[in-house]
């Protein structure tokens, strides 16, 4: 009878404590995001005093280190860009890849799973000496272009899920005279609504995630072109960390909240995407 | 590979066929491409075809030829700039620009390739035109092959635009990061001032030599080995954790499940860049984690026992060797097991519940079952994202990064010769000669070597995607 009580409390004690080890760098997030100390407070893990004035300022009194509202609404805008072309991308690969049949289709599936495996930071300096030559450093269109131009090798999710309409809807309307393009716009995509869910919101979600390509792009060092990540990251510079930690922690906690929003719907998705590509391939 | 081969040689066989066996209209069309199809009445395919050959023409002239012919050299006029008494002006001499001249070398190279295929496929497509004119089969309209774009052919409608983005933002910057490792192009190289010039092989012959002069190959040596210790040790530890965990949380004996399942992925909803650096200061020399441990006594207790240096007074977690290597491995099951937690859990809810019943009947303990049926099912499902994930740690370069840059500050005076620090993986320390010190040659050689090491892991992980249908072995 003992035995039966403690397993379990043991259990969920067990994992108990790991959600407070996995917990404890977020909650000192928060709590550093309202203290009225403004450097990093290493004496005390919870602030002595709570105060809103670290958002007020980040969205109040903007100066040259600190352009919290301009970096959002760059980022926003570079994401909003990078989303459409993304998931139209995206689409039209799976769309030829799974419902149509051509002499190509297999070999470029083949280079597509090739090149989609090598990281994108190995050719990062090569990108950025080709928009540098074009003049495309230090603007967001190139980050847009950086960001959306090899998207189309993501498309294995997406076909994946195209594989499982049904093939006699294509069938039927192609003998009532329907062409690709119509059976594509008018058949396919009002059946995928889940998987333009998961392309949009992943495809949203990568320029607020990103920071290696941002870096390296936007290098001028004038902050109102910089996007939430190389801003905060600057926010850490040695002479400043004193004076915005505490800002940092609420321009974190600020950019936190939409994304995980986001992320949690995508969460399922994530799973079968990975999963079910293995297993096709 | 022999079936490629055999293709390619077909192609040409049908190019030469083409040209022997075709009319007047046909053989005309070798020298202005749309002549063909004037012979059988396509005047619009005639006005296009001929088009796209001017401007092909045009482009080699005015922009293809001119670079191309210097791409041997990568440029000989050096910048000059002199002061104009008459104008007021600095005025600009027609230099040569070397990085310029190599990157449209290389896009001009792609062009021509590109142009030769159309000229082939257009003789072969002009000539069969010819023969279905001869046997009165109906040739479409030019308004029907648009039509046939949105229809059998809408394929290459859809493809052309991601194709494109993917040749000139991937395949375009490899060709010119393998091109730049064999150029001079550094600091002290760098266009429009000043030019630079093929080496042959000389950055790759520095990258193992170690002199007094050069410590790559010091530097290379150790980096390549961490980069190894680390993504195994990335890997499996996020591995194997994120299965145990999320056994543990799917259990039927743990309550709530959902809640402890989202109260893990809470910490990977928050971007990376935010709670890496700030776990980068939880962890500082002077941060509050040694507050704390020296308050409680760990400190102490620890350089006593040796592993924290006499008189250092504080626990080095990211600024000394060995204590960063290991920090850094822990932080990563920090960020990654929950990930692999959300997979694993995706593929336990698949394992055929048959499967495991037959195994208790038969008197299996849960350990057994474990290592017979739920391992090697995870592993059968999830083992080719495991060696991409193995390439995704190779160059993980936002945990190292993040968590070390400003922090890590090696004392080891050959490493930082060649600007490099021991908890540097390949990746980091190819961003870091790049952004700091301008040393794009060697960053590119580096880039070759990950690229190569990436190409060696792909290939077996690709073999096993497409080994077939393997489906049934597990069953």
């Amino acid at each position: 009878m003992m035995k039966k009580v403690v397993k379990p409390v043991i259990r969920h004690l067990v994992l108990a404590l790991l959600a407070v080890i996995w917990l404890i760098p977020i909650v000192w997030l928060l709590a550093t995001s309202f203290s009225s100390y403004q450097g990093i407070n290493i004496s005390h893990f919870f602030p002595e005093k709570f105060t809103f004035n670290n958002y007020l300022m980040l969205f109040g009194a903007a100066d040259t280190v600190a352009q919290f509202p301009r970096w959002f609404m760059n980022t926003f805008l570079i994401a909003i860009f990078t989303c459409i072309i993304s998931t139209c991308f995206v689409l039209m690969v799976a769309y030829a890849t799974s419902c149509m049949r051509f002499k190509a289709r297999k070999p470029l599936m083949n280079v597509g799973i090739i090149l989609g495996m090598f990281p994108g930071v190995l050719s990062m300096i090569a990108v950025y000496f080709v928009l540098k030559s074009i003049g495309l450093t230090n603007s967001h269109f190139g980050m847009v272009l950086v960001y959306s131009a090899g998207s189309g090798l993501g498309y294995l999710i997406a076909k994946g899920f195209f594989d499982t309409i049904p093939v006699s809807l294509r069938e039927a309307a192609k003998l009532e005279g329907a062409s690709e393009a119509t059976i594509f716009t008018k058949i396919v995509i009002p059946l995928s609504g889940p998987i333009i869910v998961y392309t949009v919101i992943s495809s949203f979600l990568s320029p607020w995630m990103d920071f290696v390509y941002a870096k390296l792009i936007l290098n001028s060092g004038i902050s109102t072109d910089w996007t939430v990540a190389i801003g905060l990251y600057n926010m850490l510079d040695r002479s400043l960390i004193n004076t915005y930690f505490s800002r940092f922690c609420a321009g974190g906690v600020l950019v936190s909240i939409p994304i995980s929003a986001l992320f949690v719907i995508m969460q399922k998705f994530y799973v079968e995407g990975v999963t079910g590509g293995s297993v096709k391939g | 590979m022999k079936s490629v081969v055999k293709k390619i040689g077909n192609i040409f066989r049908n190019f030469g066929e083409s040209v022997a066996k075709g009319n007047l209209w046909v053989k005309l069309s070798l020298i202005i491409m749309g002549a063909g199809y004037l012979g059988v009445g396509q005047v619009a395919k005639a006005v296009l075809m001929t088009v796209v050959e001017a401007v092909f023409v045009l482009y080699m002239l005015l922009v293809g030829v001119p670079y191309l012919s210097k791409f041997g050299t990568l440029g000989t006029v050096q910048y000059e700039s002199i002061f104009n008494f008459q104008t007021m002006k600095n005025e600009v001499n027609n230099y040569d620009h070397s990085f310029m001249i190599l990157l449209f070398g290389v896009i001009t190279i792609i062009l021509i390739v590109a142009f030769l295929c159309i000229y082939i496929a257009n003789m072969i497509y002009v000539y069969t035109l010819q023969k279905r004119k001869e046997q009165g089969i109906a040739i479409n309209s030019f308004k029907k092959d648009l039509r046939s774009l949105f229809n059998e052919r809408f394929h290459i409608t859809i493809l052309a635009l991601p194709v494109l983005g993917v040749v000139i933002f991937t395949i375009v910057p490899l060709i010119i990061m393998i091109a730049v490792a064999f150029t001079n192009y550094d600091q002290n190289h760098m266009p429009p001032a000043s030019l630079f010039t093929w080496t042959g092989v000389d950055n790759f012959k520095d990258l193992i030599t170690t002199s007094t002069t050069i410590t790559f190959g010091y530097s290379f040596g150790k980096v390549i080995v961490w980069t190894f210790v680390w993504a195994f040790f990335a890997t499996f530890t996020t591995y194997f954790g994120g299965i145990l965990m999320a056994k543990f949380i799917n259990n039927p004996k743990t309550k709530v499940q959902k809640l402890w399942r989202t109260l893990f992925v809470v910490t990977i909803a928050v971007p990376q860049f935010v709670s890496l650096l700030l776990v980068r200061y939880f962890f500082a020399n002077t941060g509050i984690v040694n507050t704390i441990c020296s308050q409680i006594g760990v400190t102490d207790f620890l350089t006593k026992i040796g592993l924290v240096r006499e008189g250092l007074g504080y626990i080095p977690f990211l600024s000394s060797p060995g204590w960063a290597h290991f920090m850094i491995i822990m932080i990563n099951i920090w960020v990654g097991v929950p990930y692999q937690m959300l997979i694993a859990t995706g593929v336990l809810m698949n394992i055929p519940n048959d499967l495991m019943e037959s195994a208790k009947i038969d008197g299996a303990s849960s350990f057994q079952i474990f290592k017979s049926i739920t391992m090697p099912y995870m592993l059968f499902v999830t083992g080719p994202s495991l060696i991409t994930q193995f390439i995704g740690n190779i160059n993980n370069f936002n945990v190292i990064y993040l968590l070390t840059q400003d922090v890590y500050k090696t004392t080891d005076q050959l490493l930082a010769n060649s600007s490099a620090k021991e908890v540097d993986l390949l990746v980091t320390w190819l961003f870091r000669l790049t952004s700091e010190q301008y040393n794009y040659k060697m960053a590119s050689v580096i880039g070759c070597v990950v690229f190569v090491i990436c190409a060696i892991f792909t290939l077996i992980a690709f073999r096993r995607m497409t080994a077939g249908d393997k489906e049934e072995s597990f069953q």
